[in-house]
C-alpha cells in the first residue's frame, strides 16, 4: 500500500471514533453539536502528556479517555433535561467555549532544546510519540484499525443485549422508559461519558497521526460533520457512521474524480440520500431485514 | 470612563440591530417549521458572493448590490426548503437539520470555486470620517446599518400583524394544528415563510459585509452562530425575544470586547447561553423543540 493510501484509511478509521460517539448520543435520543470538544480534549491532552511529560502513548490515551468522560460527564449534568436544539445548543455552547480555551492556552516547556507545547492560536507542534518509538505507518494503521474493531465489537454486543433496548427505549420514548422503571437520568449520564470517552480516544490517535494540532481543527465544522456521517450511515448499526465516513472520506477523497467538486457532490448526495432514508443507509428496518436474510 | 461605556453601547446597539435581524430570519423558520436551518447563514453568503462577484466584473452602485445580495439569498434559501425541508415536513427534524448542514458544505465550496481568493474587497457603505459629537464618535455607517435594520424591523412587523399572510405565520407558529384546521394552505406558508426570512438575512449580510468592506467564506458560519446564538438567547421561536436577544448579545459583545478582548467576548457569550439553557430560564424553555 502506499503512503496515501494508508493515509486516508487511518483518517477513516479516526473520524469514525467520532462519529460513534455522535451516533451513541442519537441512539439514546440526544443530538449533539459538541463532539469535536471532546475529540479536542483527547488530542490536547494527549498530545501533552507524551509531548512535555514522556508518557507512553498507551497511558497518556487511557488518561485523556478519562478525562474526555469526566469533561462530557459535566456539560452532560447540567444540561440533561434539556431536548433538541436546547441541547445541541447547549453542547455547541460548551465546545465553543472548549475550542477558545484551546486559543487562550499556551503551556511551553523546553524538550531537547527546543520549546514544545501548545501555543494558543498558533497550535501545538511535535507530537512526534509516534516517530520517536519508530512505528511506520502502517504499523499505526494496524494499531488504530485493531481499537477501531474492538469499540465496534463492543457496540455489536451492547447493541444485542438487554443494555442495547434499554438505550434505544430512551431514545425513541424517555417517558415510556422512565414509567417502566429504567433510570433515564443515569442511562444518559452513563452514555454521555461513554461518548467523551470515545471522542477522546479518537482524538488522541488524531493528535499522534498528525503531529500537529491547532484550535480550529476542533470547531462546529467537525462536531456537525460527525452528526451526518452517524446519521448518512444509519441508525440501525455501529457500522452505520463508519459507512458515512468511508463514503465522505473514502470514496470522494481516493477517487479524486470531483476534485474541487467534492463537497458539492457529497453535499447534495447527503440531502438526496436523507430524503428517501431520513434515518440514514442502514437504517433499523434495513437492519432487520438483512439479519432475517443472514441468519 | 463615561465616554467608553455610552461609545460601546452605541457601537453595541448597531451590531445588535444586525444580529436581531438574523435572529428574526432564525425564528421565523424555526417558528413555523419547528426545524433548525444551518444553512441560513451559508445561504445569506451566497446572496453576498452573488453581488461580490457582479461587483468585481462588472462594478454596480450600492444599491443594485443589495437587491442582487436579497434576492440571491432568497434564491439559494428557496433550494434549501426545497431539498431540505419540504421532504421533512411532518418528519425526521435530524435529517432536514443534516440535509441543511450538507448544502452549508455545498455553498461554502461554490463560493470558493467563483471567487477563489480568500478575501475580497466590497463597496463600503460610507467612506468618509466619522461624525465627531463631542467626545463620541459616529460612524456614519453605524447608524445607516441602525437605522437600515430599524426598517427592516418595522417592516417585517407590519408583515406579520397587519397582513393575512402575517395572521397566518403567527397562527401557524401558535397553534400550528389549529392554523391547518382553520384552512391554511401550510405548504404555501412556508414557502413564503423561508422566502421572507432569507430576505431578512440577506439585508443583514448586506449590512455586514458593507460596513466591513470586505468578504471571506467564513460568512456563513459566522451568521449562522450569531443568528442561532441570538435567537436561543430571546428564546426559541418568539420573535419579540429574537430583536431583545439580537440586541442583548451585541451590547454583551461591545461592552466585553472593549474590556477583556475578542476571545472573551467569545468566551462570556457562550458562557451566558450555556448558563441559561443549563438553568432553564422560562423564557428559554418554555417553547418545545424537537
Amino acid at each position: 500500500m502506499d503512503d496515501y493510501a494508508i493515509g486516508v484509511l487511518t483518517n477513516i478509521a479516526l473520524f469514525s471514533f467520532i462519529a460513534l460517539s455522535a451516533y451513541l448520543l442519537l441512539i439514546a435520543g440526544e443530538m449533539s453539536f459538541g463532539q469535536q470538544a471532546f475529540f479536542g480534549v483527547g488530542a490536547y491532552a494527549g498530545g501533552i502528556l507524551t509531548t512535555l511529560y514522556a508518557w507512553p502513548l498507551p497511558l497518556a490515551a487511557l488518561a485523556a479517555m478519562a478525562l474526555g468522560a469526566v469533561a462530557q460527564f459535566l456539560v452532560a449534568l447540567p444540561t440533561l433535561r434539556l431536548r433538541g436544539l436546547h441541547f445541541a445548543m447547549a453542547t455547541l455552547a460548551a465546545a465553543e467555549m472548549a475550542r477558545i480555551l484551546f486559543e487562550l492556552m499556551h503551556w511551553r516547556r523546553e524538550i531537547d532544546g527546543e520549546l514544545a507545547g501548545p501555543d494558543g492560536t498558533q497550535g501545538f507542534r511535535g507530537i512526534r510519540w509516534i516517530f520517536e518509538h519508530g512505528i511506520e505507518p502502517l504499523h499505526y494503521l494496524g494499531i488504530v484499525g485493531v481499537l477501531l474493531a474492538l469499540v465496534l465489537a463492543l457496540f455489536l454486543m451492547i447493541e444485542r443485549s438487554k443494555l442495547g433496548a434499554t438505550l434505544r427505549g430512551v431514545g425513541l420514548d424517555p417517558e415510556l422508559a422512565a414509567s417502566v422503571g429504567i433510570d433515564v437520568q443515569r442511562i444518559k449520564l452513563g452514555v454521555a461519558a461513554a461518548a467523551g470517552a470515545l471522542a477522546a480516544l479518537g482524538g488522541v490517535l488524531y493528535a499522534h497521526h498528525n503531529t500537529y494540532i491547532e484550535p480550529r481543527n476542533f470547531d462546529i465544522m467537525l462536531g456537525v460533520h460527525s452528526l451526518a456521517y452517524a446519521l448518512i450511515g444509519g441508525l440501525g448499526t455501529a457500522f452505520g457512521p463508519l459507512l458515512g465516513v468511508l463514503l465522505d472520506i473514502g470514496t470522494l477523497e481516493s477517487t479524486r474524480v470531483f476534485h474541487g467538486y467534492r463537497m458539492i457532490v457529497f453535499g447534495g448526495l447527503v440531502a438526496l440520500v436523507l430524503v428517501y432514508r431520513p434515518r440514514g443507509l442502514l437504517d433499523e428496518r434495513t437492519v432487520q431485514w438483512l439479519r432475517q436474510r443472514f441468519s | 470612563m463615561i465616554a467608553d461605556l455610552v461609545q460601546n453601547t452605541l457601537d453595541g446597539l448597531s451590531a445588535g440591530a444586525t444580529y436581531a435581524l438574523l435572529a428574526l430570519g432564525f425564528t421565523l423558520i424555526f417558528g413555523v417549521l419547528r426545524r433548525a436551518n444551518l444553512s441560513f447563514g451559508p445561504a445569506i453568503m451566497f446572496g453576498c458572493y452573488a453581488a461580490t462577484w457582479t461587483h468585481v466584473n462588472f462594478g454596480a452602485g450600492l444599491l443594485l448590490l443589495a437587491l442582487i445580495t436579497v434576492s440571491g439569498a432568497v434564491l439559494a434559501g428557496a433550494y434549501v426548503e426545497r431539498l431540505c425541508f419540504a421532504p421533512h415536513r411532518g418528519g425526521s427534524a435530524i435529517a432536514a437539520m443534516v440535509a441543511s448542514f450538507a448544502l452549508w458544505m455545498q455553498f461554502e465550496e461554490l463560493a470558493t470555486l467563483i471567487m477563489p481568493r480568500h478575501l475580497y474587497a466590497f463597496p463600503l457603505l460610507y467612506e468618509g470620517d466619522p461624525l465627531a459629537l463631542g467626545p463620541f464618535t459616529l460612524r456614519i455607517d453605524a447608524l445607516a446599518m441602525l437605522g437600515a435594520a430599524l426598517a427592516a424591523c418595522l417592516a417585517l412587523w407590519w408583515t406579520l400583524y397587519r397582513t393575512r399572510f402575517g395572521l397566518a405565520v403567527r397562527a401557524l407558529i401558535e397553534q400550528p394544528a389549529a392554523a391547518a384546521l382553520a384552512g391554511i394552505n401550510v405548504p404555501w406558508v412556508f414557502v413564503r415563510v423561508f422566502a421572507l426570512a432569507s430576505a431578512i438575512g440577506g439585508v443583514a449580510g448586506y449590512l455586514v459585509v458593507a460596513s466591513h468592506g470586505q468578504i471571506t467564506p467564513m460568512l456563513g458560519m459566522w451568521a449562522t452562530l450569531k443568528g442561532l446564538l441570538a435567537m436561543m438567547l430571546g428564546g426559541l421561536g418568539s420573535l419579540p425575544g429574537a430583536v431583545i436577544g439580537g440586541l442583548a448579545l451585541g451590547l454583551i459583545e461591545a461592552h466585553t470586547q472593549w474590556y477583556l478582548g475578542p476571545q472573551m467576548r467569545d468566551l462570556i457569550a457562550y458562557l451566558l447561553l450555556f448558563v441559561l439553557l443549563a438553568a432553564r430560564v422560562p423564557w428559554m424553555t418554555t417553547r418545545s423543540a424537537s
